[in-house]
């Protein structure tokens, strides 16, 4: 039996390394997770020293990088769901502002401990999906010698391809909160949620 | 002294599921898990006991056992589960993966020392897990209601079935049926518990253990069924007002 709740450390290994399968440069989602968090590798690597003793200046480099690739308003309103529904747009940001800062910081962190990964490999796309909606999927080695695998959805927007999903051993990110956050946001308002996302009482992944 | 022990855990079981009766029972997934009420009694009588003896102990192993060796035990159950996943690759037609699965368990019963070493892994011999739950699926079983088991934890009524049957063709489980030979099962149990240590505060911090643990469970399995490969989610349904209601008795 596969631990499925290893599902909680995904964000230790959201990337490090990338191993080219294909090295095309363009804006197709496979690119762009390749370009992405190779890029954020190649940076970290040069100034590791520099980022180990300023954690804060990572968090700034994730952010710069990351967030160009991101729908998070997107991610915001799927975990919201019905939850979600008369919710004025700035208010969605603030909760998505909320959520996307504690997945920078857990990105920066995991980026400081899990430096010597071996290479991510990005597995080759199938067909299966539309033009609309795809899925990059990608194998991390982890440091007890198994494989993590993580996939990331993307879907078309008027900027292009952005992710908003992740999903670790077939448990995503977006279904698995908005289970949880749907109802409390139901149940105590979303002033609230924020406010407890904001202060770090309420955690995204260990 | 072994029936004592069969009827004081029933006893136990009756008394803690009594009283927990007063337990929350929404309806947070009705097509999934239309016993959510009954579910959720069951989930309290786990982490009851969890808590006073379960995680304990899986501590104190956790601590005592150095992580190679705590490894090599993990090696050894996942080993003698071999014949299960084989027979249920046969019976799905997997002929080619089979033989994988026949050769790595040659390799780690013998050279990998009675499967404590994965050597198999080493030599490049993939990895495969299938149990009759997923066979069940492929032969068009697909939805099955959500069952939390006693002692067992997250299932469904396919797949806790198949857990039952796949029990007969496991070399333990062959070995000890019949018997109160409850020791391979603690100990793997505990083995398995220890794994989970690091992800209890997440659980406890989450407003909804419950739907939580069914969730990432119910997540996890598909991708198992699926090879690694499920369908992808239909994300456009969550952005609807209501999520469309279906007939939860159409569940078996």
């Amino acid at each position: 039996m596969n631990p499925p709740l290893r599902f909680f450390i995904f964000l230790l290994f959201f990337a490090s390394s990338i191993n080219v399968y294909a090295q095309t440069e363009g804006d197709d989602p496979v690119s762009l997770v390749i370009s992405t968090t190779s890029q954020i590798f190649a940076e970290v690597d040069e100034n590791f020293k520099s980022y180990e003793s300023d954690p804060a200046s990572l968090q700034t480099l994730v952010r710069t990088d990351l967030i160009p690739l991101l729908d998070v308003h997107y991610s915001a309103r799927l975990i919201l769901g019905r939850a979600g529904r008369g919710i004025e747009k700035e208010k969605v940001d603030e909760f998505a502002e909320a959520m996307i800062s504690l997945l920078v910081n857990r990105y920066a962190d995991g980026l400081l401990q899990f430096r010597s990964q071996e290479p991510v490999m990005v597995l080759p796309q199938r067909g299966d999906l539309n033009e609309k909606l795809t899925r990059v999927r990608t194998r991390v080695k982890l440091p007890s010698g198994g494989e993590a695998p993580i996939d990331y959805a993307f879907h078309k927007t008027s900027e292009g391809w952005k992710a908003f999903d992740v999903i670790v051993e077939g448990i995503s990110y977006v279904t698995t909160y908005r289970n949880q956050i749907m109802p409390e946001v139901q149940e105590k308002g979303i002033d609230l949620v924020i406010k407890r996302l904001t202060s770090g009482e309420l955690t995204l992944a260990d | 002294m072994r029936y004592k022990l069969q009827v004081i855990s029933i006893a136990l079981l009756s008394l803690l599921l009594s009283a927990c009766a007063g337990t929350q029972s929404r309806d947070t997934d009705p097509e999934n898990d239309p016993w959510e009420g009954f579910n959720r009694k069951v989930y309290a009588f786990n982490d009851g006991l969890d808590k006073a003896l379960v995680r304990p102990v899986a501590v104190g192993y956790d601590f005592i056992m150095p992580d190679p060796f705590q490894r090599g035990v993990g090696n050894f159950f996942r080993n003698l589960d071999a014949p299960v996943t084989f027979l249920n690759q046969i019976l799905q037609g997997k002929v080619t993966q089979s033989a994988d699965t026949f050769g790595r368990f040659l390799i780690n019963s013998t050279i990998g020392l009675l499967g404590f070493f994965d050597v198999a892994t080493r030599m490049g011999v993939p990895f495969y897990n299938e149990d009759l739950g997923q066979t069940l699926h492929k032969w068009g079983y697909e939805d099955s209601r959500y069952l939390m088991l006693p002692f067992f934890g997250p299932s469904t009524v396919r797949d806790g079935t198949g857990r039952l049957a796949d029990s007969y063709v496991h070399p333990v489980g062959r070995a000890i049926h019949g018997r109160n030979e409850w020791g391979y099962y603690i100990v793997r149990g505990i083995d398995l518990r220890a794994r989970f240590l690091s992800q209890d505060a997440e659980l406890e911090r989450a407003y909804d253990p419950y739907v939580l643990m069914r969730d990432v469970w119910l997540q996890n399995r598909r991708y198992q069924i699926y090879d690694g490969d499920p369908p992808l989610e239909d994300y456009d349904l969550y952005l609807e007002e209501d999520l469309p209601e279906q007939d939860p008795d159409s569940r078996q």
